[in-house]
């Protein structure tokens, strides 16, 4: 039997934000939708009314032409809606079987059989009986699909399912997937990237601001022709940087740099050398957990090491911490913005003046000169485009592109001679990640340099001069960014040599 | 010097009647804080738990009446708890010590009536068996059904959070209160359980001390066992087989320490005193090293509010 869902007007306010305004759609069994939408567009308010987490205000849904009410995720599940939410919802103390057994009716035995025959089916290797937390991301995953599964659902949700996944789990992911639709599993799958929808879907449907803006067939659109939907406008489109002309006054210089990691699950990194010149970008590629993160720790001054391996303005300064280093004009932007780079519980201007001790007359007397920090983060608020005029909101409800925007102005008002950043535009929609690209370009036109370590290659390509690949902790060598193809750097990255 | 073997097995016999209480509170609350909940005010139930039963007992005359009674005061006295942090969603720290406080403050008011009265004596199970082995006899025989109850306990709780699909659940709850409520699992009333079951443990605890231990009332004579049975719950890294070593080391050192200074050894009071403390603490860290199994035990949303947002 077709399965048919259908959305119909569907209308959910929140105070200050209509996050679903009389959005209707249809789907078919058979075919893979995609909805997409930048981030705050309403796309997770609708999957949520999907699943039963939140209740719409007005509307209502139809399975086969009849009206669900889903008050609950219980009522979704038992209506045969399955969902893999961004974030996963597993108990990570629990094994893999426990997960599975504690929203199911059967015994053990038969649901360990029919477990393992899912497993089977669909090439799935996983413990049943360790901890969820030794899994890896994409194994959750897995984990999360197999729970639909067993209810055998004729819909499955799939949001934003490749934020935390490596590329090859991206492409078992979406064999699966296929996989399922053929079977005859209705399939919605949300996200905002663009390439995705193009290479797994059928048919997209695109929000915006809450609002639905269009339906059409994949075949029928372009990935230019999507983004101008999503965001609403016509991208600039930039251009590769055209490499400007780096000076040959070196700026930092790193001299066999070494970290070793006590805990087994970071990677130790091995004699890395490197030199930076004013005005140039060193982007460092490679696939995540390849030691980038220590390597960014090790360079922010989060891991200390020794003082000769890190030489910046002919100053040695490998033993000094982040704040230190920050006064010799040093900037950073960590990879996890809410963690890292932000407190989320702290207003926006708090938040200002974190990374500003010294230099700054913020504090006076040890007192915090509360209006002198307002001027700062509104000219902060201003020049690098935050939307929103509210310093006084905790910098946790700022989307993920205002946050950055906010945590590279932070970063770049002190006009630092270099700045670190990893992963910049992680998760952020296209808007977003145009400006900041933008930004990042008119650094280097300003002579300063970048140290920008990214898992997105195109990034990379479009902004780097010179590109090194971090490989198990180690670097590969600095190569010129218009000799470099993406497909030299996947070699690279995944261990491999050319000449 | 012979010593006299049945001599040790009353010892012995002595230490397990001591770490009862403990090991009641303890696998209450452990079963609380798996779902997530930390009570502090174990002591203040405890505390309520022996006035009620005591007062039952003189006023009523029976005594299953009275545990009984000893045990709904521990779920009345937890329910105010629950409905302030689970309904009103205040804080878990400030709200259990409130409890211990008032606890302390109303069974001492109640409890003015009742100072100086004899105890009952609680009947006790295979009495006529007291004699019949050396050594063992003292240890498993002629003892309440609280005791027997209490040592069972670790056990039972070890199975129920293992084994059973209820335990599993409230350790889901206990680990990630959100996934749980996405997965349609009634996290408000999973922790509301939880927190009663808590609080009529250490009712019972509480009755064990004032109708059992020393069948008497007097303020405040729980003592600080509740504090000392947080600490357990918290140092055996929620694990109820520990919490029994625990509570078997704390009351053995209690004695033994009571010995030492009655035949007078030449060692300051005050650090005889702190010993059984010291030690306990010093064992539980020493057996539950590995971090991955603390990870692993350790509810992870501990102490956490939890509230759906709609």
């Amino acid at each position: 039997m077709r399965t048919n869902l259908k959305i119909s007007n569907v209308t959910k306010i929140y105070p200050g934000c209509i996050a679903n305004k009389n959005v209707s759609l249809e789907f078919e069994s058979g075919k893979i939708y995609a909805l997409l939408g930048e981030n705050g567009a309403g796309k997770s308010t609708l999957v949520k009314i999907l699943s039963g987490v939140i209740m719409p205000d007005e509307g209502q849904i139809f399975l086969n032409n009849k009206a669900l009410k889903l008050n609950s995720p219980i009522d979704a599940k038992k209506n045969n809606i399955g969902m893999v939410f961004q974030h996963f919802n597993l108990f990570e103390t629990l094994s893999v079987f426990e997960n599975l057994i504690i929203d199911s009716n059967e015994t053990r035995e038969n649901l360990r059989k029919k477990i393992k025959s899912i497993m089977e089916k669909y090439n799935f290797s996983i413990d049943l009986d360790i901890p969820v937390l030794n899994l890896s991301a994409g194994q959750k995953q897995k984990v999360e699909i197999i729970r639909c599964l067993i209810r055998s659902p004729e819909v499955l949700i799939m949001d934003e399912p490749t934020s935390v996944l490596t590329e090859q789990e991206t492409i078992e992911l979406f064999s699966s997937l296929k996989k399922f639709s053929e079977e005859g599993i209705l399939i919605i799958y949300i996200t905002h990237k663009l390439k995705e929808v193009m290479s797994l879907c059928d048919e997209v449907a695109v929000m915006r601001k809450g609002e639905l803006v269009s339906i059409s067939k994949i075949i029928d659109e372009k990935i230019e022709t999507l983004a101008n939907k999503m965001v609403g406008q016509n991208l600039k489109t930039i251009k590769k940087k055209k490499l400007s002309k780096v000076s040959s006054d070196q700026l930092i210089k790193i001299t066999n740099l070494n970290f070793k990691s006590e805990d087994p699950f970071e990677t130790n990194l091995e004699e890395i050398n490197f030199t930076v010149n004013r005005g140039e970008c060193l982007g460092i590629a490679g696939i995540s957990g390849n030691g980038q993160s220590e390597l960014f720790q090790v360079l922010s001054g989060e891991i200390i090491s020794d003082k000769k391996s890190i030489e910046f303005n002919k100053n040695f300064i490998g033993d000094k911490n982040p704040q230190e280093r920050r006064e010799y004009l040093m900037a950073f932007s960590p990879e996890d913005r809410l963690e890292q780079a932000a407190v989320p519980q702290m207003k926006i201007f708090e938040n200002v003046a974190l990374n500003n001790f010294k230099s700054s007359n913020f504090f006076k007397n040890g007192l915090i000169n509360e209006n002198k920090i307002k001027q700062h983060a509104k000219k902060i608020i201003s020049d690098f485009n935050v939307n929103t005029n509210n310093i006084e909101l905790k910098s946790q409800f700022l989307s993920g592109g205002n946050l950055q925007k906010l945590i590279i102005g932070r970063e770049l008002i002190t006009s630092p001679d270099l700045l670190i950043c990893f992963n910049p535009t992680w998760g952020l929609d296209v808007g977003a990640i145009n400006y900041i690209h933008e930004t990042l370009i008119k650094i280097n036109e300003q002579n300063k340099s970048i140290i920008l370590i990214s898992t997105d290659t195109d990034e990379l390509l479009k902004l780097s001069d010179k590109i090194s690949v971090i490989y198990k902790g180690k670097l590969s060598k600095k190569m010129n960014a218009d000799e470099v193809t993406s497909e030299k750097l996947g070699i690279l990255m995944g261990g491999g040599e050319f000449d | 010097m012979t010593v006299d073997i049945n001599f040790i097995g009353l010892i012995i016999a002595s230490i397990m009647a001591s770490s009862v209480p403990l090991i009641l509170a303890s696998c209450g609350e452990l079963i609380t804080e798996r779902s997530g909940v930390l009570n502090l005010g174990v002591e203040g139930m405890m505390i309520i738990g022996a006035i009620s039963g005591f007062a039952l007992m003189t006023v009523t005359g029976n005594l299953f009446l009275a545990v009984i009674g000893a045990m709904l005061a521990g779920v009345l006295i937890s329910t105010i708890f629950a409905f302030l942090t689970q309904t009103l969603i205040t804080n878990h720290v400030a709200t259990g010590l409130a409890l211990t406080i008032f606890g302390i403050g109303i069974s001492a008011m109640i409890g003015k009536n009742f100072v100086g009265i004899p105890g009952k004596e609680f009947p006790v199970l295979f009495g006529g068996l007291k004699d019949s082995i050396p050594f063992l006899s003292p240890i498993l025989f002629g003892h309440s059904v609280v005791f027997y109850f209490a040592f069972a306990l670790p056990f039972i709780t070890n199975y129920f959070l293992k084994k059973t699909k209820i335990g599993l659940i409230v350790r889901a709850v206990g680990d990630s209160p959100d996934s749980a409520s996405n997965q349609g699992i009634n996290v408000r009333l999973v922790r509301y359980l939880c927190i009663l079951y808590g609080g009529a443990m250490c009712g019972l605890a509480g009755a064990y001390l004032s109708m059992i231990y020393t069948p008497q009332w007097i303020e405040n004579m729980t003592g600080g066992r509740g504090w000392i049975a947080l600490a357990l719950v918290v140092f055996s890294t929620w694990n109820p087989i520990k919490i029994l070593i625990g509570a078997m080391i704390f009351g053995g050192l209690t004695i033994i320490q009571f010995h030492m200074q009655a035949i007078g050894v030449r060692i300051p009071v005050q650090f005889l005193t702190a010993l059984p403390y010291i030690v306990t603490i010093i064992v539980l860290v020493v057996i539950s090293r590995d971090s991955r199994k603390i990870r692993l035990s350790t509810p992870s949303s501990l102490g956490k509010s939890f509230y759906k947002d709609n």
